[in-house]
């Protein structure tokens, strides 16, 4: 009932818009209507006429009739190791392996080249390459951009994922529109709901929508400000669904009617209306907080069940340890216990410290009361009971200790056990859990300088040690660096030097960790040891223990000694077992990046005058650009969805069978992936196909592989099968005099054209050539990493530093250098083509960077393991492995006498043959017979 | 044809070198200076001196002595556009006295005695104003033209526009403070959508300037000449078979190149060579000038040697004087305004004055009432700068701000018209300097958007 309501206003709405549009468009945008009528990409498809010409494939017959009108003719076939390298680049970004070349080589019988394009399209590696070339162009980026801070988008990988799989699947093309566009309202799921893997892969791939950059996680300016930020996420990816999808510049209609296109203003708020109530700019979720939990039946429980025997393992392993260092601590010169087995804490305990008039503090703890702030026993440990507010406050034991130990050697030290970062289990765990020495002074009306230590123990970074504190003498003298975990016992301990020279050291689970910092005798008066409450921290310990070395007794020091020897020795092995533990745990399965509505009931879109969003003009219902001629449409809102149904009725609107849209959207997505296989599009401008983009080259050609597409229920593989078994495919890439003279920028494919590999296939190759290619194939990115120089660079001392480039982080501020001199885009908005450059820089990086100078080595040691000692042998795998053909006679001499040269060059060093090796193989990186595709 | 083919083959024709960029000029040709609006072009470089953050206007360039008057009183003049709109105060007072400086009477604050030496020489704007209260987008406006990250500098632009004088040396070239980045880090030299090759190349510190500048110490020289023919020799092989591609042979001669940039780059930054006045002019016997005068004293170094664009930055962004405004710029003052002056001056006396624009500007101005107790916020409504050299107006004072100083009243230049305007005045013609991306050809002041206009006051 709702959708056909829905529907009606929505169809009123457009004779409205309509109407409203004739009235107030400019006589450009008049102009722009007229020309649209006609404009080739915005019509249906239509099949053409298949060209006379004789040829090999039916593709070849529009090529070879177009070349025939300019007295050209195709080249003939290229070499079979020329082809499968093609091919391999082409289908999976990766080299042919020796395996793979010598199989097609040696195959004589009919159907060889084919079989061996069929090999290569099921391999894994054909998704990530052409996954690869979707995320450029669907702005892919593990981070929000936007800001400085460029954060990190987590779970962005899933996407990345998602659209791999969907390649190396054949997913439909039109299907795989639909589930990014609008993955959530086809799977019917509401969160809560138990998940299929279908529905899984639905919410994943919604993350499309949130591709583009936003800032709104962190924008901290005035309310206007905030609202441009959220905008400017909805306007963005607006940007990419129209240059990935429509092949238009939609984004140059938002603050008036396009200059070029027939967009109008009104046509961009409306699409916008479609994507609103997504991006409700009244209703919005940060990215951070768009994550939804969807798992299969049973998936959270068997994680759980795992999880919590590993926190019983780790629990039990820091009893243990706990115990046994318990058992085997000798202890010192008992000055002060608390175990907490009483009721009350009235005589050692105080909110007042020792020496001082007035309460640490307002309001000053209560003790033995649960009021915050309190302090209680309870179960035989002590709550601190913080109940937020502002200010500093403190308990102090009633008792004063000397803080200074009276000889050189001897020590005075605090501890206590931690049991828990919070009071009850749903609590929030306090951030810090801070306790005090020389406790003596809250407001300064002391005489005596000095003393209140506060250390301001940090679970999860270092912990500060401030001096004097709180008040405006508080002052840090240094950092511990042990994290404050429940479950360990912390303290620190004062040992004298010197004359008047002290340190302060960390103790954890009774042992001296990390640096001393270094103390004088005027900061350490006498005083009490205290727990510090803040911030609404809350937390729980144990055990109270003040003690003092006891080294007039032979017999305690002796036992001590032997105490800190086995304590390394333990704690080594405690350590080690903890991290195994750790290592077996996995995040919590299920969470992922969607989007979806705020809403099911779409709110008012209003046109932003002049694009601005402080000046909202008339209310804008969704409706289809008129000059798609939607008259003809019906807008469909699905019945029965939690959403608002928009978002999914224009991505049936755009996938719509024998529609001007969709027909548009089939060219566009052709003209990319041949654009992939030849380098450059058939129309140059993939981004643009509007009545201001580059006319196609062989125009019939690419409304017949457009329409074989459709025909195919738009799978990439058999089209990609059609165009890499056409003769235009595996022409030669020699020029020819004829062609030189008639089409020198090879437009009409006289010859395939040379091309050099792209960033991600040149270090891909790289790492597959040295013999060192991981086989990661999903999951959470690689990290890369900032120099201290600046260089981005990946770790290669991290567990998959060597998976393929389409694996590593892809944060927008931090492109691998390497990488970004190949022209790998730092993705702004998306990139639906990318520069091809040639500049020193690029020299500069295979000569001396460290992942060239790397992979060099690893090459040249894969030549020895896989040929041994002979160097002619090695010459030629290394000349297949990065051309995919055994040198020429002149290749094999020039090598011979360059690695000949070469140990001459290094005759001081042992391994001067080592080093000759290295250099060769560098070298052959730096060749154009590797960086090109011919 | 298709202009991004043309594009590309322009440079890769013509990269016989360069780090940073190769001319494009001669093939954009006569499309570069359209019939309306013709460059003069008497400027071949420019040195922009970043001041990050946002230098107060009315505390150095811009005398208001309403605030004083108005001091801890609210703010007569109805609302302000305040970023961080919690922290709003009264009115905030400008302790630092001004003075007239030069022939031309430039009035500019005590702080700046060394630029009120140079008055004579600049032209100060103090009627700027930008689009963004916020750091981040105000800084891509300024640098390039547009509010969203990762389009291509005005350094980019005007390489790909002008290209390079010198194949041995990047022509664009980035000197970031030795103690860390920039706000906006990498950002503020990015190229964007246009090719790599028009980045800026950041000179670090230490013997390796440029990331794998330097060959691997185990290397030996012998060893690498070697190499270097081995390359070659393989490279001239496979290039034997397309002869008529120009991207190989480009290549190929890359490689000689980036040989010869090894010794081009530390020879531009060694300053042993400078005489022991220069070294005081530029305040290198002062621990508070030394690094700021060593980078500025690079810079012309540099422009002496063909680099197109030269960008000096500081770390962080030292201007934002969210607190402590009048104490902060006392010591930003302090570092910066001998060794900026001493640059201008300095290419004055050498000839070089004309040739060369040195721009003084941050990304917005701040605002005349307090945030807290003692600091000001940001303000895109007003903020001064100064320019000199190339083409610009000595001694010139251009347009105003109201009585506070928070909004640009007279002779408003805002950041598309500024850039306009340098364009110009190093020949090129902002309406023709452009390159396709997102379906369109874009540009560094995108006049369509920004109806952005040369400003003819501002040119000598």
């Amino acid at each position: 009932m709702d959708a056909v309501v829905s529907l009606r206003r929505m169809q009123l709405a457009l004779i409205i818009f309509g109407l409203g549009l004739l009235g107030r468009t400019t006589a450009i945008a008049v102009d722009h209507q007229k020309a649209a009528a006609t404009h080739w990409s915005f019509q249906p498809l239509k099949t053409p006429l298949i060209p006379a010409e004789k040829a090999k494939s039916t593709l070849d017959r529009f090529v070879a009739h177009d070349l025939k009108v300019a007295h050209l003719s195709l080249s003939p076939e290229a070499d079979r190791p020329t082809l499968i390298r093609r091919v391999a680049f082409v289908l999976t970004g990766l080299p042919p392996t020796i395996e793979e070349i010598d199989l097609f080589v040696s195959d004589r019988k009919a159907g060889a080249y084919e079989r061996m394009v069929d090999r290569f399209l099921a391999s894994p590696h054909y998704g990530e390459r052409w996954a690869k070339i979707w995320l450029d162009a669907a702005g892919y980026a593990d981070s929000n951009g936007y800001f400085n801070a460029d954060t990190d988008r987590p779970l962005a990988w899933r996407y990345r994922d998602y659209v791999i799989r969907s390649f190396n699947r054949d997913k439909p093309f039109d299907q795989f529109v639909r589930e990014q566009l609008a993955g959530d309202e086809l799977s019917g799921w509401k969160p809560g709901q138990s998940a299929t893997p279908e529905i899984i892969e639905l919410l994943e791939a919604t993350h499309f929508l949130r591709n583009g950059q936003d800032g709104s996680g962190e924008s901290d300016g005035n309310p206007d400000e905030v609202r441009t930020d959220r905008y400017y996420a909805l306007e963005s990816e607006m940007q990419i669904i129209g240059s990935s999808l429509l092949g238009m510049t939609v984004q140059c209609a938002k603050c008036h009617d396009h200059k070029f296109e027939p967009i109008t203003q009104k046509d961009y708020y409306a699409f916008q209306s479609f994507l609103y109530p997504a991006f409700n700019i009244e209703k919005w979720t940060k990215p951070q907080d768009r994550i939804v939990q969807a798992n299969l039946p049973g998936e959270l429980e068997s994680w759980s069940s795992a999880d919590k025997k590993l926190d019983d393992l780790q629990t039990e392993l820091k009893r243990d340890f706990a115990a046994w260092v318990v058992m085997n601590r000798p202890a010192g010169k008992i000055l002060f216990a608390d175990k907490f087995d009483g009721t009350s804490l009235q005589g050692r305990w105080s909110n007042v410290a020792p020496g001082d008039n007035t309460p640490g503090g307002t309001p000053p703890v209560n003790l033995d009361s649960t009021q915050a702030p309190g302090a209680v026993i309870k179960n035989g440990q002590l709550q601190i009971v913080e109940g937020g507010g502002s200010g500093d406050r403190w308990i102090s034991t009633t008792q004063s200790f000397h803080w200074k130990p009276a000889a050189t050697g001897e020590w005075i030290q605090a501890s206590f056990d931690l049991v828990k970062r919070k009071l009850e289990d749903k609590g929030k765990d306090a951030e810090r859990v801070a306790y005090f020495i020389a406790l003596h002074d809250f407001d300064h009306s002391s005489q005596v300088s000095g003393g209140n230590i506060l250390l301001d123990g940090n679970p999860a970074g270092a912990t500060s040690v401030q001096i004097e504190y709180p008040g405006p003498s508080a002052k840090s003298i240094g950092e511990f660096t042990a994290h404050y975990k429940p479950g360990q016992n912390f303290g620190v301990r004062v040992t004298r030097t010197g004359e008047d020279k002290f340190v302060l050291e960390h103790v954890v689970d009774g042992a001296v960790e990390g640096k001393a910092i270094e103390l004088k005798g005027a900061d350490l008066p006498d005083g009490g040891f205290g727990f510090e409450y803040c911030c609404g921290r809350s937390f729980i310990v144990d055990n109270v223990l003040i003690e003092s070395s006891n080294s007039a007794d032979p017999q305690w020091l002796k036992s001590n000694e032997a105490f800190q020897t086995n304590f390394a020795t333990k704690r080594k092995s405690f350590e080690d077992a903890s991290k195994a533990i750790t290592a077996k745990r996995t995040p919590k399965p299920g969470r992922i990046a969607w989007m979806s509505d705020s809403d099911p009931i779409p709110p008012e879109v209003h046109l932003l005058k002049r694009g601005n969003h402080k000046t909202p003009g008339a209310i804008v219902e969704p409706a289809f650009p008129v000059f798609f001629k939607p008259d003809r449409e019906t807008l469909k809102v699905e019945p029965g969805l939690t959403t608002s149904g928009r978002r999914l009725a224009w991505a049936r609107w755009i996938t719509e069978t024998n529609s001007p849209q969709s027909g548009l959207l089939a060219r566009v997505t052709v003209n990319r992936i041949w654009q992939n296989c030849f380098g450059t599009g058939l129309v140059s401008t993939p981004e643009n196909l509007g009545l201001s983009g580059a006319k196609p080259a062989h125009p019939e050609l690419l409304e017949w592989v457009a329409s074989e597409f459709v025909r195919g229920d738009w799978k990439q593989k058999p089209l990609l099968k059609t165009i890499l078994m056409s003769g235009t495919f595996r022409q030669r890439s020699l020029p020819t005099t004829e062609g030189m003279a008639r089409d020198l920028s090879n437009r009409l494919l006289w010859r395939f054209p040379l091309q050099r590999l792209d960033a991600e296939s040149i270090r891909d190759a790289m790492l597959a050539a040295s013999g060192v290619l991981q086989s990661k194939t999903n999951g959470p990115y690689v990290p890369t990493t900032r120099t201290p120089e600046g260089e981005i660079t990946v770790d290669e001392s991290k567990p998959e530093a060597f998976a393929r480039s389409i694996f590593l982080q892809h944060r927008r501020t931090q492109v691998p250098t390497f990488l970004a001199n190949f022209d790998a885009p730092s993705i702004v908005f998306n990139c639906t083509r990318r520069a091809q450059t040639t500049m020193p820089l690029q020299s500069l990086s295979l000569l001396n960077s460290e992942f060239a100078l790397k992979r060099a080595e690893d090459f040249a040691a894969r030549l020895k393991r896989e040929c041994g000692a002979d160097d002619a042998k090695r010459i030629d795998r290394a000349f297949l492995l990065i051309s995919g053909k055994h040198p020429e006679p002149a290749d094999r001499n020039i090598a011979a006498q360059f690695l000949t040269d070469q140990r001459a060059a290094y005759a001081d060093k042992p391994d001067a043959d080592k080093y000759a090796w290295a250099d060769f193989c560098q070298s052959l990186f730096a060749a154009n017979h590797f960086l090109y595709l011919q | 044809m298709n202009p991004f083919q043309m594009t590309r083959r322009a440079f890769l024709s013509r990269s016989a070198g360069s780090l940073g960029g190769i001319a494009l000029a001669h093939l954009l040709g006569p499309s570069l200076v359209s019939a309306t609006e013709k460059p003069r072009g008497k400027a071949k470089a420019i040195i922009s001196l970043f001041q990050h953050g946002g230098p107060s206007q009315m505390d150095l360039f811009d005398q208001k002595p309403e605030l004083n008057k108005w001091a801890g009183k609210p703010y007569p003049g109805g609302n302000l556009e305040v970023h961080f709109d919690k922290q709003a105060g009264n009115v905030l007072e400008a302790p630092y006295k001004f003075g007239r400086h030069g022939q031309c009477g430039m009035e500019l604050s005590e702080l700046l005695p060394h630029t009120g030496s140079i008055a004579d020489d600049i032209t100060l704007i103090r009627s700027m104003n930008t689009e963004s209260v916020d750091h981040e987008s105000a800084l891509r406006i300024i640098h390039t033209g547009r509010f969203l990250a990762g389009l291509p500098t005005m350094g980019s632009w005007v390489l790909y526009g002008l290209g390079s004088m010198n194949e041995n040396l990047p022509a664009y070239v980035v000197l970031s403070d030795p103690g860390g980045l920039p706000v906006d880090g990498e950002r503020n030299w990015s190229s964007g959508f246009l090719p790599a090759v028009y980045q800026g190349t950041p000179f670090r510190s230490g013997d390796s300037p440029v990331f794998n500048l330097k060959t691997p110490g185990k290397i030996p020289a012998r060893a690498r000449a070697n190499q270097l023919e081995f390359i070659k020799h393989i490279n001239q092989r496979h290039a034997a078979l397309f002869p008529e591609n120009t991207e190989l042979t480009a290549r190929i001669s890359n490689f000689e190149t980036a040989a010869r940039m090894q010794t081009a780059v530390p020879e531009a930054l060694d300053l042993s060579s400078e005489s022991a006045a220069t070294k005081k002019l530029y305040g290198l016997d002062n621990p508070v000038t030394e690094e700021y005068g060593r980078r500025c004293l690079v810079a012309r170094r540099l422009v002496e040697r063909g680099v197109r664009f030269v960008q000096l930055f500081l770390n962080g962004q030292p201007w934002d004087t969210h607190d402590k405004n009048a104490e902060r710029l006392k010591g930003l003052c302090a570092k910066t305004d001998q060794p900026s002056a001493a640059l201008v001056r300095d290419l004055k006396s050498r000839g070089l004055l004309d040739s060369t624009v040195v721009l003084w500007t941050g990304e917005f101005g701040r605002l005349p009432i307090s945030q807290g107790k003692d600091g000001r916020d940001h303000n895109r409504h007003a903020f001064s700068l100064w320019v000199a050299g190339g083409g610009f107006k000595s001694g010139y004072v251009h347009g105003a701000t109201d009585d506070f100083g928070y909004k640009s009243v007279s002779d408003v230049v805002n950041v598309h018209d500024f850039h306009a305007t340098l364009l110009h005045t190093l020949g090129l013609d902002h309406r023709a300097l452009t390159f396709p991306h997102e379906g369109r050809p874009s540009s560094l002041t995108d006049p369509d958007v920004t109806d952005a206009k040369i400003v003819p006051a501002l040119l000598a």
